[in-house]
């Protein structure tokens, strides 16, 4: 990567998320959120930050999957504005990003094509960042067969799809095994692709995907346990990069239980001080105002990486970054949101805040 | 009430908001017959009131459902199909849903409750 | 005879009411106990509700919204309710209970599996405890609604025992009383006529025997040779 030649054709686009990132709702401000007694108040508040142009219009009460919808139109449309101005190989790496969430479309419309549901009710539901031109062609399909083709066909996940599923896969295997399959390729294929683009962007991608593989790894491991998924299904579907890639996945792939996840976690540092409070265990019914799930502490770390990403400069690692860090900031939002509408106080502070 | 009737109703049915239906669903009450029909409705803004009140009628007509779970805020907008409902089977309930908070002055069952407390 | 029948009827209905009465009563106190119950459940199923769609929130943080895929994964019910009977003074209340024997396999148990998995499963104990509860409720109510039906239907009958049978019964009572006591005083009348003519009959028997009597006493001793007044015959 020639820093030289960066501002040239990255310069404004960094520019711009950078000032998106100023943007991000600070501590003070959280702290004013979460004082707010009714959504009323909650919308007043969110007035001084970026979504008011989005939340202006609401009409009281909102609703919070309201809010949370506004939030992610604000989301895109700032991410729209920088495709459209980006020019490779920015607008690739950016489109990279969207693929994660055309993965989950694609899988929304399959479920709804394997159910023979109206598969056209479903577009509205889709993440429009995942939203891929020819995703209406998708609908068309009702067969699980036609659907395969048309995906290979039309979609930008070809590759995926290819490599890790046939037609009959999507007939047989369980929706989940499907995505967590799609996920991990995509998140081997952006991995290698963040190394092409060369250092610094190399170097901060792999933290932050690596972090992102672990975090995969370690929730398919606790999640499957007691379910129907076999120890090397298991295995196949751990993301073939990562700081526990490969040894801690072979012995991670063979554990049964929660105690056993924790003794290989703790074997590395950076997770090690992360296990500490946090509560293991899926069954344990009752929630403390304080418990901390081992989520948190993912979500905490991630926002820590991404923060770090701005420290530096002439890499593309701060879209990817600002993106996380908004759509934290978004769930933040929505979780305050929440809890002043479901009168759950002792909890609201349970966000990841960022700045 | 037949001793067989209700030997038979084992469903419990769910017409609500997406969240409680969504709720009730990953409790494991979901359920398709051999007919397609499932046993829950999914109300948004863009069910219309003919629909809720179809898809309740015909839930309270199958012989299979034992409870009918429905949202306050929908029951509020069929209040005269409810107040007129008085079988024993299937039960209709009348829950809360996340946006709108219980409101026990509006359950025509406990309508009933307090007027015979009353007394 | 007929008298004695409906003596028996009148006995019977008697009977009937004070235990129809009973039953009311009886119904009545388990009514009013079912009523507070109900009172207190739905009260609290508020608090539980809002509990478990917190729940749910806590999911959509961390893993976004799962509605769609999970609402397409339901296909059969692995949460179903069993009725079971109670009785109550004649009246079958139906219970409904969880069914375990459906209980245990999940078919959500891999949704999100890359993510939240966690919370999901925590969702759906919140959620199970929940509905368990509105199923409570639910007998509860279904118990309160017939409970409503019987005890109209017990009290409709006591009263019509009471304000419509018993009168009656006691009406036609009291008529062939007045009936039998009518005839009983016709009898004494036509006993007495009867006394009278035949103390008539006799008082004119005895008179024309007295008549006779005195006639005959009267009547001087014959003396044939005196009453045969001999006309002289001439010859």
């Amino acid at each position: 990567m020639n820093e030289i030649y960066f501002n040239a054709y990255a310069g404004y686009l960094e520019g711009v998320v950078r000032g998106y990132r100023d943007g991000l709702i600070t501590a003070p401000q959280y702290l004013n959120l979460t004082q707010c007694e009714t959504m009323d108040d909650l919308k007043l508040q969110l007035a001084t930050t970026d979504y008011a142009s989005f939340l202006q219009n609401e009409p009281s009460p909102m609703s919070t999957s309201t809010l949370s919808a506004r939030c992610t139109d604000a989301l895109v449309a700032e991410f729209q504005y920088l495709q459209q101005n980006a020019a490779e190989p920015i607008s690739k790496f950016l489109d990279y990003i969207t693929y994660g969430y055309m993965i989950d479309n694609v899988i929304l419309l399959i479920t709804g094509t394997l159910h023979e549901r109206d598969t056209h009710d479903l577009l509205e539901k889709c993440h429009p960042l995942g939203f891929f031109d020819t995703m209406p062609a998708l609908c068309v399909a009702t067969t699980v067969q036609d659907l395969y083709s048309t995906v290979l066909v039309d979609s930008p996940l070809a590759g995926y799809f290819r490599e890790c599923l046939s037609a009959e896969d999507l007939n047989e295997l369980n929706i989940e095994i499907i995505r967590n399959t799609l996920h991990k390729a995509y998140l081997e294929d952006f991995y290698a692709y963040c190394q092409s683009l060369g250092e610094p962007t190399a170097s901060i991608m792999s933290d932050i995907l690596k972090l992102e593989a672990d975090r995969r790894t370690v929730n398919i491991t606790i999640n499957s346990f007691g379910t129907e998924l076999s120890k090397d299904d298991r295995a196949k579907l751990y993301p073939r990069l990562g700081n526990m890639y490969p040894e801690a996945q072979t012995r991670l792939a063979r554990v049964d239980d929660i105690d056993q996840v924790k003794a290989i976690l703790e074997q590395y540092s950076e997770y090690k001080a992360m296990l500490v409070g946090v509560s293991l265990g899926a069954s344990s019914g009752g929630t403390g105002a304080n418990d901390v799930t081992l989520e948190d502490r993912f979500f905490a770390r991630e926002v820590q990486f991404n923060k770090d990403s701005f420290e530096q400069q002439f890499h593309y690692g701060v879209f990817y970054s600002w993106l996380r860090l908004k759509e934290q900031e978004i769930r933040n939002v929505v979780w305050v949101a929440e809890c002043i509408s479901q009168q759950q106080k002792d909890k609201i502070n349970n966000y990841t805040s960022i700045y | 009430m037949a001793q067989a009737a209700h030997k038979d109703r084992t469903l419990i049915a769910a017409i609500g908001d997406e969240d409680t239906v969504t709720g009730l669903l990953l409790a494991g009450i979901g359920d398709i017959d051999s007919h397609q029909r499932p046993n829950f409705l999914v109300v948004d803004s863009k069910t219309t009131q003919a629909t809720i009140e179809e898809e309740f009628t015909s839930f309270t007509q199958r012989k299979d459902i034992a409870i009918i779970l429905i949202n306050q805020h929908i029951a509020d907008e069929m209040r005269g199909i409810l107040d007129e409902y008085s079988a024993a089977f299937p039960t209709v309930l009348e829950i809360p849903s996340k946006d709108h908070p219980y409101d026990p002055s509006k359950d025509s069952v406990l309508k009933r409750v307090q007027l015979l407390l009353g007394d | 005879m007929n008298l004695t029948t409906t003596k028996t009827r009148l006995k019977g209905a008697e009977t009937g009411h004070s235990l129809l009465k009973r039953k009311s009563e009886a119904l009545t106190t388990r009514f009013r106990a079912i009523v507070r119950k109900i009172e207190d459940a739905k009260l609290k199923m508020g608090k539980v509700m809002q509990n478990a769609s917190f729940s749910l929130a806590e999911v959509a943080y961390i893993t976004g919204d799962i509605s769609y895929q999970v609402r397409e994964s339901a296909k059969h019910a692995t949460f179903r309710v069993s009725a079971k009977q109670e009785n109550v003074s004649g009246v079958l209340l139906p219970a409904f209970e969880r069914d375990t024997r459906t209980g245990g396999g999940s078919q959500f148990e891999l949704t999100g599996l890359g993510r939240g998995g966690q919370q999901i499963q925590k969702a759906r104990a919140v959620y199970m405890t929940a509905v368990e509860m509105l199923v409570e409720l639910a007998s509860l109510q279904t118990a309160f609604v017939i409970l409503d039906e019987v005890i109209k239907l017990t009290n409709r009958r006591v009263n019509a025992i009471e304000y419509v049978i018993i009168p009656r019964i006691e009406n036609t009572i009291s008529y062939i009383n007045s009936e039998l006591d009518e005839q009983d005083r016709e009898e004494f009348y036509r006993l007495k006529k009867i006394q009278g003519k035949k103390k008539e009959r006799a008082a004119v028997a005895q008179r024309e025997t007295d008549a006779k009597a005195t006639a005959r006493r009267e009547m001087p001793v014959r003396d044939i040779l005196a009453e045969q007044v001999d006309e002289d015959i001439i010859f």
